[in-house]
């Protein structure tokens, strides 16, 4: 489930006052276009019926542009990219695809997305008013990794970060504090397993196997001043000392019984709902979870638990519209739009899956109510937050960064030697 | 002397039915019915072949226009030693699924073929056939709930007879064989059909013959019995092997990143990897067409054995 949800954010949200002004069609940027628009997006079956409901929400706004969806429930982001590289080479045609920052570069570096530069001039007040409402990180972020040739493909969505979602009775049966600032270290967290093991038997957390990095190796390593590749993404970095303790820690947590087995079919969710698992490591999505088993309140949001410092992984959705589209102008009527508050707090409200960019939305009861408490510390999380290394090989360092934490954690390799092994297949992969 | 004969067998039987219309036009009739099983095989087998051999002259990354790399790809491929780890597992896999569903497959067939009560031997036909029909993500995600390592029925009640289980699809020692048990539950119906089938074929009269002649059940079997359904056997060996040298769908399922170690890494799974998500296209396409060089070349080395044992 983790995995479907992504680690990147899924919609965009909002700026400033978006113009839905111009008209006529054509091919450029003038005008607001009409016509059908056929967009691409990663959802499963309960992300689709938001989707659903904000492209209808869009349709109300402009009548005269209908759009054609396509959710595509791939496993993840870097899946969800191989999947549309090879529709795009198939000759299906997009003129929308939301992409998450796992796909970005790579989507950038392929000549098939359409520079935004001409149309972020034309409506210069209204991406100029979006932006100053969202956190400049997701600006800066945006352009470096995703449009690294000088020139703007994506406008930034929505993003998310990691968190912990902890079920508060399970640790008042064990006599275990939460702290109101929601703020612990990696000791305090296992000190708090080992209660909570002994005088519940619940396990403190569900670890995953690293097949999904952004959720289950990227938090750990953050938190001790680590990352899989250096801040450029040229170079591995997954065998520093910091991180081969990162994934020694993990694996203690294994080894004392505090997590289940990796390999199996664990539903943390429903775990957690039935009082046998004490936190749930997830960005937004898991939100969702908590409203369908209705344990929205007996819910509390904690941050990840830290070694060195506070950190967090970052992934962000971004829209960008596709060279080959016959309809750029009403393409970039849509992506004006979602820069409206009016989108994001629509879609905040839907059921949407990431932070909303706009920080005043994610501050607004929109986003905050009928959720956990703390949860506004995923958006804090942005502040001190590091974005989710996503090469253009992306798929294939996916695989051996998730290898090579899965041969540490299982005990195949010793830790070291596991991590080392993963770094020298990671070199030529950048 | 000919000539009389034909005579005689001519008029010895009722006159044919004479199509209308002339030879050509009878011609297109019959291409017009073969033509939407061309257009298929056109479509998906022969063109995509093609195009394989084409791509496999070139670096693609099917975004970006392909480039001419001659025999770049076939002379990557030499150095490579995940291929020939995922060729290994392949050939592992293929082996143990021959041996296990030839013998298991026969082993069924008689012991059902002895059954006398026609209720309980349709139930148990049905019984073995009946995996075959479900799909194999949904006996993958199955056998992932049975073998889960905290919480499987395996798990627990192995468990509860002081058994420990290890880590099945987390062990590299375990994972290949576990997805080569869970193809044996899954396959083994068809398997068995067919040599239920190719035993049902076997002349009475032979084996009675034999009863008279003083032959053991053991002795029956392996001197009448065995040869009169080698050709079954044979048709089962070749597409047995063929169907598991390109096993994909539970290890992409239950060992999505190719097992620990990438012990469960077929080949198949290797060429869909480089492929569909490192982009390499041109080299995905040179080792599909290794693989049908492989499967051909076994397929050959089948029928060039086969004389040596299949009954005429």
């Amino acid at each position: 489930m983790l995995q479907l949800l992504g680690g990147a954010a899924v919609l965009p949200a909002v700026g400033g006052l978006a113009g839905c002004g111009g008209s006529g069609g054509g091919n450029g940027a003038e005008g607001s276009g009409k016509g059908t628009l056929t967009l691409a997006y990663l959802g499963d079956a309960t992300q689709q019926a938001a989707f659903k409901a904000l492209f209808a929400d869009f349709n109300k706004a402009h009548p005269d542009i209908k759009i054609s969806a396509t959710g595509i429930a791939s496993g993840d982001w870097a899946t969800f990219a191989s999947t549309i590289s090879t529709r795009l080479a198939g000759g299906t045609q997009y003129d929308i695809v939301d992409v998450a920052t796992e796909g970005q570069l790579l989507m950038s570096s392929k000549n098939v997305l359409e520079p935004l530069d001409r149309y972020i001039a034309k409506d210069k007040a209204v991406v100029d008013a979006y932006y100053a409402g969202i956190d400049p990180h997701l600006k800066e972020w945006t352009k470096k990794y995703g449009s690294p040739d000088g020139r703007t493909y994506f406008i930034p969505g929505g993003y998310n970060s990691m968190v912990l979602y902890c079920n508060t009775e399970v640790f008042a049966k064990a006599g275990v504090e939460l702290s109101d600032d929601g703020q612990w270290t990696w000791e305090q967290f296992k000190a708090a397993g080992e209660k909570i093991n002994a005088r519940t038997g619940a396990y403190l957390t569900a670890l995953g196997d690293g097949a999904f990095p952004f959720g289950d190796i990227m938090p750990w390593l953050l938190t001790n001043g680590a990352s899989t590749l250096s801040a450029d993404w040229k170079q591995p970095t997954f065998n520093s000392p910091q991180a081969i303790e990162a994934a020694t820690f993990v694996k203690s947590l294994l080894d004392a019984g505090l997590a289940p087995k990796l390999g199996g079919t664990f539903d943390a969710a429903a775990q957690l709902a039935k009082g046998k698992l004490a936190t749930l490591g997830g960005g937004r999505w898991p939100t969702l979870d908590m409203r369908r088993l209705k344990i929205v309140d007996k819910v509390r949001i904690m941050s990840w638990p830290t070694k060195t410092g506070p950190g967090s992984p970052i992934g962000w959705d971004g829209w960008p519209i596709l060279r080959a589209s016959k309809n750029k102008a009403a393409a970039w009527t849509f992506l004006k739009w979602l820069m409206t508050k009016d989108a994001s707090e629509f879609y905040a409200k839907v059921g949407g899956t990431n932070v909303p960019a706009l920080t005043s939305v994610a501050a607004s009861s929109t986003f905050l109510s009928d959720a956990p408490k703390g949860s506004e510390l995923l958006a804090a999380a942005i502040a001190h937050g590091t974005p989710i290394p996503s090469p253009k090989q992306g798929a294939a360092v996916q695989r051996a960064i998730s290898a090579g934490w899965k041969s540490a954690l299982t005990g195949l390799k010793p830790v070291k030697r596991s991590l080392d092994a993963a770094n020298e297949q990671l070199k030529p992969l950048l | 002397m000919t000539i009389s004969l034909t005579r005689r067998r001519t008029a010895s039987r009722p006159p044919a039915v004479q199509p209308s219309g002339s030879a050509g036009s009878r011609q297109w009739v019959g291409y017009a019915f073969l033509s939407p099983a061309l257009l298929l095989f056109v479509v998906f087998v022969a063109g995509p072949f093609v195009a394989a051999i084409v791509l496999s002259l070139y670096r693609w990354d099917m975004l970006t226009p392909a480039q001419f790399a001659g025999f770049g790809n076939f002379t990557a491929m030499f150095g490579d030693p995940l291929l020939y780890r995922s060729l290994a597992n392949t050939f592992v896999f293929a082996s143990a699924s021959l041996i296990t569903h030839l013998v298991g497959g026969l082993l069924l067939a008689l012991g059902v073929n002895r059954l006398k009560n026609k209720v309980l031997s349709y139930f148990v036909r049905t019984s073995l056939f009946f995996p075959f029909v479900i799909s194999w993500a949904a006996v993958a995600l199955l056998w992932k709930y049975v073998l889960d390592p905290s919480f499987g029925l395996l798990t627990y009640y192995l468990g509860r007879l002081g058994v420990d289980t290890p880590n099945w699809f987390n062990d590299p020692s375990w994972a290949l064989p576990s997805i080569i048990g869970i193809d044996f539950w899954h396959t083994i119906g068809f398997t068995f059909v067919i040599m239920l089938a190719g035993l049902q074929t076997v002349p009475n009269t032979l084996l009675e013959a034999a009863r008279l002649d003083g032959a053991n059940a053991r002795q029956t079997l392996w001197h009448v019995t065995i040869p009169m359904m080698s050709p079954t056997i044979f048709f089962a060996a070749v597409i047995t092997f063929l169907g598991a040298f390109q096993i994909f769908d539970p290890i992409q399922i239950i060992t999505p990143q190719g097992g620990p170690d990438n012990s469960t890494m077929s080949v198949v799974m290797y060429l869909y990897q480089k492929g569909f998500q490192s982009f390499q296209v041109g080299y995905a396409s040179a080792v599909s067409l290794l693989v049908f060089a492989v499967m051909m070349v076994v397929t050959l080395l089948q029928f060039w054995g086969s004389r040596r044992w299949v009954h005429q």
